[in-house]
């Protein structure tokens, strides 16, 4: 049965750096919920913190109304899938996958029975007597999964379980695993680097950074509401202005930026009044080169350079403002106006809920918004 | 490497193997199946297992051989489990101190052993009883004994598999609800069982040929014995050749065997992602307990030679039914390096040993640049051949080498020419059979260490010399000579001390007291009524002491590489 998975306050140092810093979770029962972060952000430390492979310093795991925070790992019924798979190579894939099975001293043919459905469930039912070896990397990977599922874990948890597999499996994988664990009704942990992983597969993502969670919220909440400026760097592209809050009237600000003035209806940050910096996330698809609409505040005069034509988008960069201007990433869907060689003049226009109004942060600890 | 040196390379060490390795061995298999009219018989190979005596014998070694693995194995495994696991203050002292034994060599502790377990020796005066600990027949004291000097063999190959181990592997086990001993008995001992079949049966093979710690423990009814004992005789007796056989064959299928698991198991080793262990740090109570085994285990396999230490330092007669000697002496250390014959064979060990270093570095280098840098398509059998000694025993090779050179001094032609061919006449000078032997038996350890320093160094780093202009010469000496020498120099030391202390093949071929080497010296003033007891024990602690400079010199130089050296 899923249950759901809260973690309290959770705290982990290794020597003097906090892994994890007061982390607070609550994962629903049969959620696909993503930890995403940089390598080092803490994600994997808090994954085996819930396997219960790391003791925290502080905080609390619950798993359904149960505390497992001081619990040993082999009592948590906590199916884990391992980022280098670790199938044992001694044994066959049918061992490997009745293993857990045997420890919990299921009779001889409920095993049987059960590791064959869960071959089937990763469509390998014909390989149950290869040892690990002698699989491909992406059956590797269906064992490691099988293994984890058979013993119909309370809470699976996944250790970047795609990063040793080829672009395209990966993309077969990823669907792959949001059905079983959909059809399982599964609470799963999916620890993951890779942003396109988490918006495609996740019903929720906890986006991490130095031990911290930055944020947490849908796929979509995550790319389209950012909350702060490293959650707008980190998934996606984006262009970041800093700017101050001139006037407010009814839900739409007026703001002072490099690029002149410009409107926005997005979420203020808490706590911001007027006159306040604030720094201005703004996706290079939002901008548009094509035809201003009536009445359309956010209308700017620029200069389209080093255009990067790809069929369907172009890949504009655009000068902004008075001399030297202001240079703007800019993707265009359908595009009409390339400069490859020298430049084109156009009019910029952008939506007043596409300016993404962000807690401001200096420049330099800014995330590469080129990526 | 360019193939024409490649193949001249090969071509040179294959044939310098051929003479020095494998026609000794066929002279010994071919002694073991001639008639006296040249014809070919299983007669004697039958009458081995039709005499008593040298089946007794033969079970006896395996006794002995079996025995001593499974305690080696008891002592061993905890060690390796705690080292891999756990980080405690002064384990980096403890595990270099545990590797001691394997230097010392265990029949020069079996002199101290006796003086300490045996009945008027020490423990008895302490414990006021008189038990033989060493028991009828010293079955169980030459096994401890052994044990006590081979278990750092198992060590270095157990903890060197199971910090192979993903750790992973056990986070899995334990993450699908296995406890601690479920985790040990179902992923842990399978993963590491190739390590410990190789240690084990590089120990096994050891213990099954020993014939110095049985001979000076007088344990006589072992097959080296009986071996070591039937060829002293004079007369051409083929049964020894026949034993000698039996013991091949057993030692080379254990070997092949071994090989062939490892072969099959070693994809254990492939799984490279995962995280490796994490050392815990413990600290107090834990960590007195974490190093008590430890303390143990080096206390007591150092004992036998703190007995040979004590002997050496003992008044005659003032160790008899006493914990200590009661009267001290520094007497038979003068006397032992005034004697004429220590004197002697301290320079012809030196002399002998250096020579098989000598032999050892050329050969090794070559072989491991053929295997390692070469596309030959027979560097593999090269490499095997390379590492056949490590499954002949040392015994088997000397017994080859006496029919060689017996075979050798009564043809005609060296009759004819009796001045040319003295030295190809072992009983005459065994000189070059000794550097022969210590070379070859020792090959193995010199050829993993260079192929090992090989391996770590990439080629693309030849290949950048090449591409900013050094000739092949020059990339050689600049670029990949300073890189592999400390495993050079660590294979070379390790070469030399174990000649320095090789035992079976010195003790058969130096048969003429200008010639012996330190260990036949050490042998002989043992057998000697009277003072002989204590002459031995000061030439051995003196050959311990100079032994013990050269290991640390090579674990100071290679750190925890040094394990390496142990793997089949």
């Amino acid at each position: 049965m899923p249950v759901p998975l809260q973690i309290q306050d959770l705290v982990k140092h290794f020597g003097k750096t906090r892994a994890v810093d007061h982390v607070h979770l609550e994962i629903e029962a049969g959620e696909l919920f993503f930890l995403l972060g940089p390598s080092g952000c803490g994600k994997t430390t808090l994954l085996r913190c819930i396997a219960g492979f790391h003791q925290p310093d502080e905080g609390k795991i619950l798993l359904g109304s149960s505390d497992i925070t001081r619990m040993a790992p082999h009592l948590r019924d906590t199916g884990m899938v391992f980022q280098s798979y670790a199938l044992w190579p001694h044994m066959t894939v049918f061992q490997n996958v009745a293993f857990g099975l045997e420890m919990r001293k299921c009779s001889r043919s409920e095993i049987q029975k059960r590791v064959r459905e869960a071959l089937a469930t990763v469509q390998l039912s014909d390989q149950a007597q290869k040892k690990p070896n002698q699989l491909s990397g992406g059956q590797q990977q269906r064992v490691a999964l099988a293994r984890a599922l058979v013993i119909q874990p309370r809470v699976l948890l996944l250790d970047e379980p795609l990063s040793n597999l080829d672009a395209k499996l990966r993309l077969e994988m990823r669907a792959e695993i949001r059905r079983i664990c959909k059809d399982a009704g599964l609470t799963a942990v999916y620890v993951t680097h890779d942003q396109k992983e988490a918006l495609s597969v996740a019903d929720r993502v906890a986006l991490m950074n130095q031990g911290v969670v930055e944020q947490v919220g849908t796929p979509q909440e995550l790319y389209q509401q950012p909350r702060s400026v490293f959650s707008a760097g980190f998934i996606g592209e984006t262009n970041f202005l800093d700017a101050r809050i001139l006037s407010v009237e009814r839900g739409r600000f007026t703001l002072a930026t490099p690029i002149g003035e410009m409107e926005s209806s997005s979420a203020v940050p808490e706590g911001t009044v007027l006159g306040d910096p604030v720094t201005l996330s703004i996706r290079p698809e939002a901008f548009r080169l094509d035809e201003v609409p009536e009445g359309m505040p956010n209308c700017y005069d620029a200069m389209v350079h080093d255009s990067i034509y790809l069929g369907e988008t172009a890949q504009h960069q655009v000068l902004v403002g008075e001399d030297p201007g202001f240079n703007l990433k800019v993707f265009d869907l359908n595009p009409r106006i390339i400069a490859r060689e020298g430049s084109a003049p156009a009019r910029l226009w952008v939506e007043r809920r596409d300016v993404i109004m962000l807690p401001p942060s200096g420049s330099a600890s800014r995330p590469g918004s080129s990526q | 490497m360019r193939k024409s040196h490649a193949l001249m390379v090969y071509t040179a060490s294959l044939i310098l193997l051929g003479v020095g390795f494998v026609l000794p061995l066929l002279m010994a298999i071919r002694g073991g199946f001639l008639n006296p009219d040249g014809g070919l018989s299983f007669a004697y190979l039958r009458g081995v297992f039709q005499n008593p005596i040298y089946v007794e014998g033969l079970l006896n070694s395996l006794r002995l051989a079996l025995g001593t693995t499974l305690v080696a194995t008891v002592i061993a495994l905890p060690l390796a489990w705690i080292s891999t696991r756990y980080h405690f203050f002064g384990k980096g002292v403890l595990t270099a101190l545990l590797l001691v034994p394997m230097i010392l060599p265990p029949f020069v502790g079996a002199i101290g052993f006796q003086q300490i377990f045996g009945v008027y020796g020490s423990l008895n005066s302490v414990l006021g009883w008189n038990i033989d600990w060493l028991g009828q027949g010293r079955w169980m004291g030459v096994v401890v004994l052994q044990a006590l000097s081979l278990y750092p063999v198992l060590y270095l190959n157990l903890s060197a598999s199971m910090a192979n181990i993903d750790h992973a592997m056990e986070e899995a086990a334990q993450n699908l609800g296995a406890n601690a001993w479920h985790r040990f008995r179902r992923i842990t001992v399978p993963l590491m069982m190739p390590g410990w079949f190789a240690g084990g049966s590089i120990v096994f093979i050891w213990a099954f040929t020993e014939l110095g710690t049985p001979l000076i423990m007088n344990y006589t009814r072992c097959a080296s014995v009986q071996v070591f004992d039937a060829l002293k005789e004079v007369g051409d007796n083929p049964f020894p050749f026949a034993l000698v056989c039996v013991m091949l064959l057993l030692s080379v299928s254990l070997y092949s065997l071994s090989k062939l698991l490892l072969g099959r198991q070693h994809y254990a080793m492939q799984n490279k992602a995962g995280t490796s262990f994490e050392e815990r740090r413990v600290r107090g109570p834990l960590a007195c307990l974490l190093m008590l085994p430890f303390v143990l285990v080096i206390s007591i396999a150092l004992l036998p030679h703190v007995g040979v230490l004590l002997t050496s330092v003992a008044s005659p007669g003032s160790w008899y039914q006493t914990l200590l000697p009661q009267e001290w002496t520094w007497q038979h250390y003068e006397e032992a390096l005034g004697h004429s014959m220590t004197l002697s064979s301290i320079r012809n060990s030196l002399i002998f040993s250096c020579s098989a270093v000598a032999v050892n570095l050329l050969l090794g280098i070559g072989i491991a640049f053929v295997v390692v840098r070469s596309s030959l398509r027979g560097r593999h059998v090269l490499d095997t051949l390379a590492m056949l000694p490590l499954a002949v025993p040392g015994l088997v090779l000397a017994s080859g080498y006496l029919a060689l050179s017996s075979l050798i001094s009564h043809s005609a032609w060296a009759k004819a020419n009796e001045e040319l061919f003295r030295f190809l006449d072992i009983r005459q000078n065994p000189a070059l059979f000794l550097v022969l032997a210590y070379s070859v038996r020792r090959l193995p350890y010199m050829v993993r260490s260079a192929v090992a320093g090989l391996q770590q160094s990439s080629s693309s780093l030849e290949e950048a010399a090449a591409n900013v202009g050094a000739a092949p010469s020059v990339s050689l000496r600049k670029i990949t000579m300073p890189l592999i020498t400390a495993n050079l120099i660590a294979g070379a030391l390790l070469a030399f001390s174990f000649s320095m202390l090789e035992v079976s093949d010195s003790l058969m071929l130096a048969q003429r007291q200008e010639f012996y080497p330190i260990t036949k010296t050490i042998y002989e003033l043992f057998q000697r009524i009277g003072g002989g007891v204590f002459l031995a024990s000061a030439l051995g602690v003196w050959a311990m002491l100079f032994l013990a400079v050269t290991l640390i010199g090579s674990s100071l130089l290679l750190g925890r590489k040094l394990g390496a050296l142990f793997r089949v």
